[in-house]
């Protein structure tokens, strides 16, 4: 019955357009259903999804330029969190700070530990790469055809960072007591300073992330090493350098990411795991290997996962992210922004 | 100015070149003819650097740059041009010129060179705006050559400029190659379509089985009966085994 059966774009957009429906009335029914509520969930939804689209942007970008999905990501989100929370405490312990800025101490603070984490993690990142994975290419080839070795690679190299963190913080949880102020008032919902950080940090470096693909040479490369590093080495890109550049790029966000994250929950050893599954997801809805498609997928499963979280049932809140995931898979298997899938590892 | 001595180079552990020796004047058109799978790309790719030299030397300039990494290749002023369809499709005739000048330091000389190449080919300035992918075949060709003039190199190797395309713009294409090089620049042509290659060239090569089986000037190839048969790729010799 279902022999020449296929999904043409059209239906696929219906089909999701459908399914969005279903799920608005589902919730719309909700016995908590009001625009107080409402209000509170599009702007933790949104949130939630930048920092969910700021990892995702990462592993799309390494899947891209490297031609690996990087299983340790979740790591470097953990381990930027680490950095900032021991560079903010660093501070705060000192009394420097408290002589130059008696009054903005907190946030001041919380920008240098933003700024470590992001440089620092960018770094790490450049070494683990030259270290750990550019040797597996050695056997010729380069990334792609070193694909599954490097996705074990991943794998490992997860545990040994975990383990080490491990090492290094003991695995209690950590409270990240950033001092940023009073909760403000937005439109009526009372928001954590913390939100507001991680929503004005996330979209500013989203944006400038946009501009450096799009305005300035190095970007230029990296986008053209992220499409053929054939044809990259032929017009004298130095190619082995933009791979580093990437895999740097995309881990300074992870640690930009964990240290947005930290002051809302606690800093854990184990919560670079669930952050890598949940980016994951994003970057699937929103077509894998796509930049744009990361972000938006972020929105997307932030949106999604919160308004369950609030509307259905708040204990199966890691849930929902996967099952939004398989139903864009079953639909709309390319993700909202995916194009024709490249063959890759 | 390209000096190519007993090169041996292959993929994998698959060995193609056999000691392949070249010579390439200045600012000359050097043609490098021969069958499917004879090894003319793969010499290419050893001069660019995105293969290894396994023996033998290329020197360039006077300076051996076997192995060395394809930036600097580039850098010293030696480009390969790959067949039309290894643009940047997802970006403008504008921006892969600019990938082309990725070398160059000065923003003005940039300008420069891409005012230089829209003279070349005027279709592509009527078109520069345009993502890569929405090109014509002949438009794809004259932007792969454009992106190889922009980096201000001296010699450029162009990899089968007329493959699968109409005969009046494989003439356009090869009368502006022509004009490249009256204007400074040494050009060496790996070609399939052997007449056309040969009106073009001053002198050429033919190789088979990854050794250069004759050479000589264009014109006395042209009429050369071994030329016809290390073109046919080994399948007319059967009678002379």
């Amino acid at each position: 019955m279902f022999k020449g059966f296929k999904l043409t774009r059209k239906l696929e957009n219906t089909l999701m357009l459908v399914f969005t429906l279903i799920f608005l009335g589902y919730i719309s029914m909700s016995p908590d259903m009001n625009l107080e509520s409402l209000k509170g969930v599009l702007i933790i939804g949104i949130t939630v999804g930048i920092i969910y689209g700021l990892v995702a942007v990462g592993i799309s970008l390494i899947y891209t330029g490297l031609d690996v999905v990087n299983f340790s990501h979740g790591e470097f989100f953990m381990l930027g969190a680490f950095t900032g929370l021991t560079v903010y405490n660093f501070l705060i312990d000192g009394e420097l700070i408290y002589a130059i800025f008696p009054d903005a101490y907190g946030w001041v603070g919380y920008v240098i530990g933003l700024f470590f984490a992001f440089v620092i993690m960018g770094l790490f990142g450049v070494l683990i790469e030259r270290v750990f994975l550019r040797p597996l290419t050695k056997k010729g080839g380069g990334y792609t055809v070193a694909g599954m070795g490097i996705i074990i690679c991943g794998f490992g190299l997860s545990v040994v960072l975990l383990n080490l963190a491990y090492l290094i913080w003991n695995p209690t949880a950590h409270p990240f007591n950033a001092d940023l102020g009073l909760p403000i008032n937005i439109g009526g919902v009372t928001l954590p300073m913390t939100y507001l950080w991680m929503l004005v940090t996330g979209f500013t470096v989203a944006g400038a992330l946009y501009f450096f693909l799009n305005k300035t040479k190095m970007g230029l490369g990296v986008r053209a090493v992220a499409h053929s590093k054939v044809i990259s080495n032929l017009v004298g890109i130095n190619v082995p350098l933009y791979i580093s550049i990437i895999f740097g790029i995309a881990c300074a966000l992870a640690g930009l990411a964990g240290t947005l994250v930290g002051p809302t929950y606690q800093v854990v050893v184990y919560m670079g795991y669930i952050i890598l599954l949940k980016a994951f997801a994003s970057a699937v809805v929103g077509g894998f290997g796509s930049l744009p498609g990361a972000i938006v997928g972020g929105f997307t499963v932030g949106l999604f996962e919160t308004s369950c979280a609030f509307f259905i049932s708040g204990s199966h809140k890691d849930a929902y992210a996967f099952l939004l995931m398989i139903v864009v898979l079953l639909i709309k298997p390319t993700g909202f922004f995916g194009v024709q899938v490249k063959m890759k590892a | 100015m390209l000096k190519i001595k007993d090169l041996v180079s292959g993929y994998g552990s698959v060995q193609i070149l056999n000691g392949a020796n070249m010579k390439v004047d200045n600012q000359s058109i050097v043609a490098l003819l021969g069958g499917n799978g004879t090894g003319k790309s793969t010499i290419l790719k050893a001069c660019s650097g995105i293969i290894r030299t396994w023996k033998g030397s290329i020197n360039f300039n006077g300076e051996d740059i076997q192995n060395l990494p394809p930036h600097n290749i580039v850098e010293k002023g030696l480009v390969q041009v790959t067949q039309g369809k290894d643009v940047f499709p997802a970006m403008t005739v504008l921006e892969n010129l600019r990938l082309g000048g990725f070398t160059l330091k000065s923003k003005q000389t940039l300008k420069d060179n891409i005012e230089k190449v829209f003279n070349y080919f005027p279709r592509l300035n009527e078109r520069k705006s345009q993502l890569a992918a929405t090109l014509s075949g002949g438009e794809l060709q004259m932007l792969c050559i454009g992106r190889g003039l922009m980096s201000n190199p001296k010699m450029i190797m162009l990899d089968e400029p007329s493959a699968a395309l109409a005969p009046q713009i494989v003439l356009d294409i090869f009368k502006n190659i022509n004009k490249i090089r009256k204007d400074g620049l040494t050009v060496l042509v790996v070609e399939q379509n052997v007449r056309m290659a040969l009106l073009l060239a001053d002198y050429g090569y033919v190789i088979k089985d990854g050794v250069i089986n004759v050479e000589g000037e264009s014109k006395k190839l042209m009429y050369d009966e071994s030329v016809k048969d290390s073109y046919l790729g080994g399948g007319g010799t059967t009678a002379n085994v």
